[in-house]
């Protein structure tokens, strides 16, 4: 993204314009909260636990592969012996499955969960990748549900490795093509059926008819519970938009990632919150008219350095482009806050959406 | 509904019926093959492959000789263009290369002590002398060491322009020049790229690249058809015809010429400008050749289609593909 050629501030001007409207005109005719269509598809690497594919319109694609693998616990350093008698002494068999999730509740740690982020063309400590795995990694652990899941019994525990493959250039910010593929891998992700109690070496059932969601289809409270996806949305004057191009990420004012997860029994709620440096800020102004050199440089070069300078903070970016300045106002956070995690919101909306992907 | 998913489709079959041969794929039937180039041809050649080894044939572009055959390989992925007894191969998808007289848009990439890089979508960057720009104050004016320092007041990093290749290098990069009035900066506008000359769907040459469209409600708007494939849809703006000397109409036409500040747009404008670029993404996606009289079909099918089917501002999925329709139709 650093390397692309700004736009010209009379496109910026336009762009900014437009989209500030109510309600904005984008360039491609959605409204504000129209995601651009993608096409989706999951289960397609048959030696991962889940994986998804999913394509942007704008030719970006990214491939998600999810691998389980059980591994030995080590001692947690605040552990006492009380946790695992407790444990164990739950002897008396016919566990629920209710009483099976309380049990794990709290029991999972953040290490069991690892995320790699291949982007072409950039180094795995390139700053985009490691922000972007960074913002990943907390989303899914804030969630909490995920890494308690993970835990098998004291002694053993599933490590979970989500891979991302970016396949395509980042032609606009990756984030939440990568987010979403994330949440349908994981949606999709299955693990083998336990046979083995308590605290035995945990022993799987060979049959993968009978292994279990990671995230459980079925059931009253837990097919509610789903993992976070992040969306990205920009606002430009008073306009929210979601799933920017990048025309309009190229003029916003702000943009902000915002993780929401669905937890069992209850709405959404945000789980994470991120601002992200918006590229316009590293474009350059314009120049008012008034200032043109080439088409009265008379008037021009009669100003002094520091009139033309009051002349362009007058100006305010009401004529020419201006790059934005400052932050965001904290009406405007809420309100995209709002509109992500409201009944029949928009968070809502493409969570509906992308369980209803098919194999 | 805020998100459409859709399942991978496998790619659109070729609209005309794939002629089944049970022979060798490297034995094409060359003789049989029109003269000239079959677009609706669907025998895909690949780098590598054997053309022919008949040596009656001339091998032309995209395709090479071993020193020790005569066999003629393909060097490209594309599909057999055949003119009397030359043979070429025609790629299926290439960068735009730049021809002398072509009207191009190119954005400012960097900005030299005396010319600027532009690029225009060709695989080199091309070159926009200060000598070859129009200078503010009449034509005639001569370029001094002023305007060399204030070389970014004309042209900066990032800005578009419109203009004529003018001359070609050596390695095949282009000259270009906007010593015309219809050249120069663009600014009222929105800009989109789509590939351009050089195959696939995309903007292909035309008599006039460069038109006006009369919106339903927007007023007049100005659509500029770079023949590298960049596109621009702008506010048609009226120049004062002001009855003034040959060297006045010099000075006013150049007032605005390096002018970065955008006129007033109204809102309906705005609207139909998106709506013009939203046609001829459909068109792109359609895999329909980008032109004036297309634009013009597609942007007078979505009107007809607001009024039967309701106003819609996005024009993709299913919209798009009506007004593709439409348009393959015959308008």
């Amino acid at each position: 993204m650093a390397n692309t050629i700004p736009l010209s501030p009379a496109e910026l001007s336009y762009l900014h314009t437009s989209l500030s409207q109510t309600p904005p005109i984008r360039p491609d005719g959605r409204s504000p909260t129209q995601f651009r269509p993608l096409v989706a598809e999951t289960d397609i690497l048959p030696s991962a636990n889940g994986s998804a594919r999913i394509c942007f319109a704008d030719g970006t694609e990214a491939i998600v592969g999810v691998k389980a693998e059980v591994e030995k616990s080590s001692a947690r350093p605040g552990a006492t012996t009380d946790d695992i008698f407790k444990n164990s002494r739950d002897q008396d068999g016919d566990v629920d499955v209710d009483r099976e999730e309380s049990d794990k509740e709290g029991k999972g740690r953040d290490e069991w969960l690892e995320i790699a982020i291949e982007i072409p063309g950039m180094r795995d400590d390139d700053s985009l990748p490691v922000f972007l795995s960074a913002m990943l990694t907390e989303a899914l652990l804030s969630d909490g549900g995920l890494k308690d899941r993970l835990w098998i019994n004291s002694r053993f525990h599933w490590r979970l490795y989500i891979d991302i493959l970016l396949l395509s250039q980042p032609r606009s910010y990756p984030l939440p093509l990568l987010s979403l593929t994330t949440h349908l891998a994981l949606i999709s992700t299955r693990i083998p059926a336990l046979i083995s109690e308590h605290d035995e070496d945990p022993l799987f059932n060979d049959d993968w008819e009978a292994s279990t969601f990671l995230y459980p289809r079925s059931g009253e409270l837990q097919a509610r519970s789903k993992p976070p996806v992040t969306l990205l949305v920009v606002s430009i004057g008073e306009a929210v938009l979601f799933d920017p191009s990048r025309d309009e990420l190229a003029v916003c004012d702000s943009a902000m990632a915002i993780s929401v997860a669905q937890s069992a029994g209850a709405g959404l709620k945000v789980v994470a919150l991120r601002m992200i440096d918006p590229p316009s800020r590293l474009t350059a102004g314009g120049v008012p008219q008034v200032l043109n050199s080439t088409s009265n440089p008379a008037a021009t070069a009669s100003l002094s350095p520091a009139e033309a300078l009051v002349l362009r903070e007058k100006d305010q970016g009401q004529t020419v482009w201006r790059p934005p300045r400052g932050g965001v106002r904290r009406a405007i956070i809420s309100r995209i806050i709002k509109m992500v995690v409201e009944n029949n919101g928009v968070g809502e909306e493409v969570i509906a959406g992308l369980a209803g992907v098919e194999a | 509904m805020a998100i459409t998913i859709l399942a991978p489709a496998p790619p659109p079959a070729p609209a005309h019926n794939r002629r089944v041969s049970t022979d060798d794929e490297d034995d094409l039937d060359i003789d049989d093959l029109p003269s000239g180039h079959a677009t609706h041809s669907t025998n895909i050649i690949t780098p590598g492959q054997t053309v022919t080894d008949d040596v009656q044939w001339m091998r032309g572009h995209g395709t090479f000789a071993e020193a020790d055959s005569t066999a003629i390989r393909s060097t490209l992925a594309g599909t057999l263009q055949k003119t009397n007894k030359l043979l070429s191969i025609v790629p299926l998808r290439a960068r735009y290369t730049p021809e002398i007289g072509d009207l191009v848009i190119g954005r400012i990439v960097e900005v030299q002590s005396r010319r600027w890089k532009v690029d225009v979508a060709a695989p080199l960057l091309a070159n926009l002398l200060l000598s070859s720009i129009n200078l503010p104050g009449g034509i005639l004016r001569k370029r001094t060491s002023v305007d060399e320092l204030n070389i970014r007041s004309f042209f900066g990093e990032g800005e578009l322009l419109v203009a004529e290749v003018q001359s070609l290098f050596q390695d095949g990069s282009a000259s270009l020049h906007t010593r015309s009035l219809k050249y120069g900066k663009l600014r009222n506008g929105y800009f989109m790229a789509v590939s351009g000359m050089g195959g696939g769907s995309g903007v292909v040459r035309a008599k006039r690249q460069i038109f006006t469209m009369q919106t339903a409600r927007g007023g007049e708007v100005d659509v500029l058809l770079g023949v590298n494939g960049y596109i621009w849809i702008a506010k048609h703006v009226e120049e004062e015809q002001e009855t003034v000397g040959i060297n006045r109409l010099e000075e006013t036409a150049s007032a605005k010429m390096y002018s970065s500040q955008n006129d007033e747009i109204s809102l309906e404008t705005r609207r139909e400008i998106s709506k013009i670029a939203g046609c001829i993404r459909a068109l792109v996606d359609g895999g329909v050749k980008v032109e004036e009289e297309r634009i013009r079909w597609a942007y007078d099918a979505n009107l007809e289609l607001d009024e039967t089917e309701g106003e819609t501002e996005y024009l993709g999925g299913e919209r798009g593909k009506a007004i593709v329709e439409i348009v393959l139709g015959g308008g």
